[in-house]
């Protein structure tokens, strides 16, 4: 055998031994019975083929590959923002196990979050006593300030009324009257994470505000986050171009960057950091909400325009302008200046642009991933002359496509791009073969495109799995977004490095200095 | 100073061949045409960089540099002049001098044992051992040291006495010229000789630039026999005497070699650009003619023209596509030599407005090409200061600079977008087809949004929008309602204050103003 004890092999080198390569073609001839390798080469590069692409673009029922993910990890990823609260999802425990490893692998940290375990039986007969006994014992075991609470697709199907269940759970006793419950109906079946963060964001916020007597209006100011898988290094970056501004009076609803981000001292936080959850009822009379990524709040900020509040959202702040526009409404709205430490980030950035301006000049992308992200990237790539040519969002609407054929218009260099919404990384297969890009903007995900098509893979989209602690830099702002930059002039360069590295034969041009 | 060193520098400076030169007194020649460096100013490379940077194109052979670390250390593989075969040339090979070392004068000796070493090690067909400020100070013998070795190994080593005290940049690409003289030249007999063999003379091959004229004498049957230096084998460095024609490629640097190898070897040679289509042309017609005058056969001139012809007809074919993109765009040309005018007869075709070129280290024919594409020579500068250079690109408007590296900061704070068309730019743009690459440089520059960010100001420095009739707010009790109005009006306001733009002069602060450092040299 080729493992011995002296010398321990592996997995990747030890299959490779003979004696495994051997087992492996024997089961392929024996077993597999497959076609000759011949004819899945041909069919494999058919299915590289423009009339392959017609025929994957008429796909009506099977969706390959969608990059998106369910309504209950938006919720989850939501309540976890707040200070001592427990997601709660009514449902099937399965699920919820798929949120917590969904989130650990991305920002390799705990995730916290239980289920009402609910079974064929509380199917049939309703999931009420789980409910009753979940909450109970949710508050028992874990010692939650609050438990927010959303739904699967098991809870849905059977109609379960989260509002009376909780009103019912509460009077037999199971967490006390004045305990805090917010809830929201999250459906899988129904829009994406995207849209299950907007509930429960709407959720926690009707659950204080819906309770008050008045609103006294103040000068404070709301801001939303949203849906970001860069949410740890974005929102302390939030945090520190407020205080550049001199804001000090604004309540972050769902701060999730210490949740995510804990330190290795021997202690384990179930909970850490995020919103106060004294500071949710005041939020009611903040002068106004600002919502980061405007498809992941639309019902949130509807409700907190009906509550009197002023509202604006915009797409991922990054870039130059997506930047500019951020801090000159922060700006009219608390009446600050902008201060000369972002005016010189500023012109740091542009500079850093112009400095790189040469290598990043008409290179081609596709970008996948939420809505908002997918705009804000587009729209920074055609500020450094790049040119989008596919933005795909699985879970992007007819009226993000216009809001992004809008954006490409304003500029030539959006010219030629195409806007996918509703299609998946199958889809996205058929384009990269069919019209290729010079780099792949996504999740980790991509990096099967990144095999198959030959197109390197940029990893600024969640969830990340395969790279670590990117979430700690920060992408959004005008420092955020230098990330950014650096990011795709790293993969630029070490495709440029990569593509001249054959000795005597096209290292011609592998500089030291580029 | 050695002696004979000394009088390797006075002998380089008077260089009858060059125009300069000859416009001198008696008195002035003898001072050498070496600029004076001003203490406390910004200066350029040193000799042994120039030394350096011109030799180290000879791909095949190691360079030794006989130092403490940081003469390779910093200068280490810093010129993208680009190999078609060996990599030796991009290792980095140093003495290391240590304070021991110098102290105890064991300088000598670690060279011959660092000789040996890379000798074993790599086989290189020659070694080049140039020598820099610390051992030339401590009296290191390094010609002794290379005699001693190359008989003892078998190997031919080569003394590059350049030490960087000795001047500038200039005046090491002038004695790396001589070393190969003295040492390389003539020492071994080409296998055969043709009617077409030629030299090429101060072209380095940067970014392959070499490579893009190759393949045209290729066609017309001509030979490289001889390369100085770009993508230089030892050999053929070494067979350049028996060459029929030299050209000497768009540089000063080297013209003292170039003459010599006339005086010595009987090569005539000619200066010519491949920088610009009406210039390659002319390089070509001119190196075919010389040939023929020189024993070829006189049916070359018909296939040069013939070659000429189809060239030019598809290159202004492939330049097409970019006209819309850059035409009425006007550019400042700050390079010098023949490049002042080489170039903007084609970026004139190609309906761009030159707004200026400089004429630093041209010859007086470049002046009389310049005036005669420009019809006028308004816009000829020399040397040019980075403040006058930010002027020059405010008040003219231009959209594009052109230059070397050391004025693109300059052009970005005048907010004005460069292209790099000189040794460190990483693009080649000789022959033909690199007039398509110059022109998609252009467009990749001028046309970037990004411009757009950078110019405008930020959007809470924009001037206040014109709110039209101003009305005051409102104040006191309306006599009508009685009602108090107080703190109710409120004229339009920002909450962020226009800034207004400093002036230029503010930012010009930063540059050095010498005249004589401030580009390459």
């Amino acid at each position: 055998m080729p493992q011995s004890a002296d010398k321990v092999l592996d997995h990747a080198p030890l299959f490779r031994e003979p004696e495994y390569q051997e087992m492996l073609e024997n089961k392929k001839l024996k077993f597999e019975c497959g076609h000759p390798d011949e004819l899945v080469k041909e069919i494999g590069d058919w299915s590289k083929s423009w009339e392959y692409r017609e025929k994957n673009l008429a796909r009506e029922a099977a969706t390959i590959n969608p990059a998106k993910a369910c309504q209950p990890l938006g919720a989850v990823f939501a309540s976890a923002g707040y200070e001592k609260t427990m997601s709660f999802v009514h449902g099937s425990q399965g699920c919820v196990a798929y949120y917590r490893s969904h989130l650990s692998r991305h920002f390799k940290e705990p995730a916290s979050c239980v289920s009402s375990s609910m079974t064929e039986d509380a199917a049939v007969f309703g999931g009420l006593i789980n409910m009753v006994d979940g909450l109970a014992n949710t508050k028992a075991l874990y010692d939650p300030s609050m438990i927010a609470v959303s739904t699967t697709c098991m809870a849905e199907v059977i109609g379960d009324d989260l509002n009376s269940f909780i009103i019912q759970a509460k009077e037999k006793g199971s967490v006390e009257a004045d305990f805090n419950v917010p809830y929201a109906h999250t459906p899988a079946f129904v829009g994406s994470h995207v849209d299950g963060y907007d509930n429960m964001q709407k959720g926690i916020l009707s659950n204080f505000w819906d309770k008050a007597e008045t609103r006294v209006a103040n000068d404070s100011i709301n801001i939303i986050p949203g849906f970001d898988g860069f949410a740890v290094g974005n929102v302390r970056e939030l945090k520190r171009v407020l205080a550049e501004m001199g804001i000090g009076d604004y309540t972050i609803l769902s701060d999730v960057s210490d949740v995510y981000d804990t330190p290795s001292d021997g202690e384990f936080r179930m909970y850490s950091g995020g919103t106060k959850i004294e500071d949710i009822p005041k939020a009611l009379n903040a002068k106004a909400t600002l919502s980061l990524q405007q498809y992941c709040t639309p019902k949130t900020l509807a409700y907190c325009k009906d509550k009197g509040q002023e509202t604006a959202s915009f797409h991922y702040p990054m870039g130059v302008k997506g930047t500019d526009g951020f801090l000159m409404k922060l700006s009219e709205l608390t009446g600050k200046e902008i201060p000369e430490s972002l005016r010189l980030e500023r012109g740091r950035l542009i500079d850093a642009m112009a400095d790189s301006q040469a290598y990043l000049h008409g290179k081609t992308y596709a970008i996948y991933g939420d809505p908002d992200f997918v705009y804000a990237m587009a729209a920074f790539i055609l500020e450094t002359g790049g040119e989008p040519r596919h933005c795909l969002a699985t879970n992007g609407s007819k009226a993000w496509a216009k809001q992004m054929q809008e954006l490409l218009d304003s500029s030539p260099f959006g010219k030629e791009c195409q806007v996918w919404a509703g299609k998946d990384l199958w889809h996205m297969r058929s384009f990269l073969n069919t019209e290729p890009v010079d780099i792949l903007i996504g999740s980790s995900y991509g990096k099967y495109l990144e095999r198959d098509t030959g197109t390197p893979l940029l990893r600024l989209a969640f969830p990340i799995f395969d790279r670590h602690h990117h979430h700690r830099f920060p992408t959004m702002f005008y420092q955020g977004t230098l990330t950014v930059l650096v990011k795709m002039l790293d993969l630029i360069f070490d495709k440029l490095d990569d593509d001249t590295i054959d000795p005597g034969k096209t290292d011609y041009s592998f500089d030291l200095t580029r | 100073m050695a002696d004979a060193l000394k009088s390797k520098i006075a002998d380089v400076f008077d260089e009858p061949a060059c125009g300069t030169n000859r416009g001198k007194s008696e008195h002035q020649r003898k001072k050498g045409c070496a600029k004076p460096l001003t203490p406390g100013a910004a200066a350029g490379g040193c000799a042994f960089d120039g030394a350096k940077i011109a030799l180290q194109p000879i791909v095949d052979v190691a360079h030794l540099v006989h130092a403490p670390l940081a003469c390779e250390g910093n200068g280490w593989d810093n010129r993208g002049a680009a190999s078609s075969g060996s990599e030796l040339y991009r290792t980095g090979f140093t003495t290391d001098l240590t304070e021991l070392d110098i102290v105890m004068g064991h300088g000598e000796k670690k060279l011959f044992r660092a000789i040996r070493e890379v000798i074993e090690r790599h086989h290189p067909p020659a070694v080049f051992v140039y020598s820099t400020c610390v051992p030339a100070l401590i009296g290191d013998d390094i010609d002794a040291v290379c005699k001693a070795a190359a008989q003892k190994f078998g190997t031919p080593c080569i003394p590059v006495n350049a030490p960087g005290y000795e001047g500038s940049k200039n005046l090491g690409n002038k004695l790396a010229g001589e070393a190969l003289l003295d040492h390389v030249i003539g020492t071994i007999e080409p296998e055969d000789s043709t009617p077409y063999d030629v030299n090429i003379i101060g072209d380095y091959n940067l970014s392959g630039e070499l490579w893009q004229v190759k393949p045209l004498l290729d066609r017309l049957g001509i030979r490289i026999l001889g390369s100085i230096t770009g993508d230089a084998r030892y050999r053929q460095v070494a067979m350049a005497h028996r060459a029929k024609v030299t050209m000497l490629v768009c540089s000063k640097a080297l013209i003292t070699l170039a003459r010599k190898l006339e005086e010595r070897h009987g090569i005539p040679f000619f200066e010519g650009s491949f920088y610009g289509i009406t210039d390659t042309s002319e390089a070509l017609r001119t190196l075919c003619r010389t040939l023929v005058e020189r024993g070829a056969d006189a049916e070359l001139l018909d296939r040069c023209e013939a070659l000429i012809a189809e060239e030019e007809a598809r290159i202004w074919d492939a330049l097409a596509p970019y006209r819309p993109k850059v035409a009425g765009r006007k550019v400042l040309l700050y390079t010098g030599g023949h490049k002042s005018w080489s170039v903007v007869a084609a970026l004139q075709e190609l309906g761009m407005e030159v707004i200026g070129t400089s004429v630093r280290k041209a010859t007086e024919e470049d002046k009389e090409r310049v005036t005669e594409i420009m019809q006028t020579d308004a816009h000829m500068f020399d040397n040019m200061a980075p403040k006058d250079m930010y002027r020059l690109l405010k008040d003219a408007g231009a959209d594009v600079l052109m230059s070397g590296g050391r004025s693109q900061f300059v052009a970005l704070k005048a907010k004005v977008p460069w292209v790099d068309v000189n040794q460190e730019k990483h693009e080649p743009y000789a022959g033909y087809m690199g007039m398509l690459d110059l022109v998609r440089a252009i467009d990749r520059a001028v046309n970037n949004p990004m411009w757009a960010d950078l110019r405008s100001p930020a959007p809470w420095d924009e001037p206040l929008p014109d709110f039209g009739t101003y009305v005051p707010p409102l104040r006191g009790t309306c006599p009508v309602t009685h009602a108090s109005t107080e703190g109710a009006g409120t004229s339009p306001t920002r909450a962020a204050t226009a800034r207004s733009e400093a002036p230029a002069e503010n930012g010009l602060t930063g540059f050095a103003s010498s005249q004589t450092d401030f580009e390459d040299c």
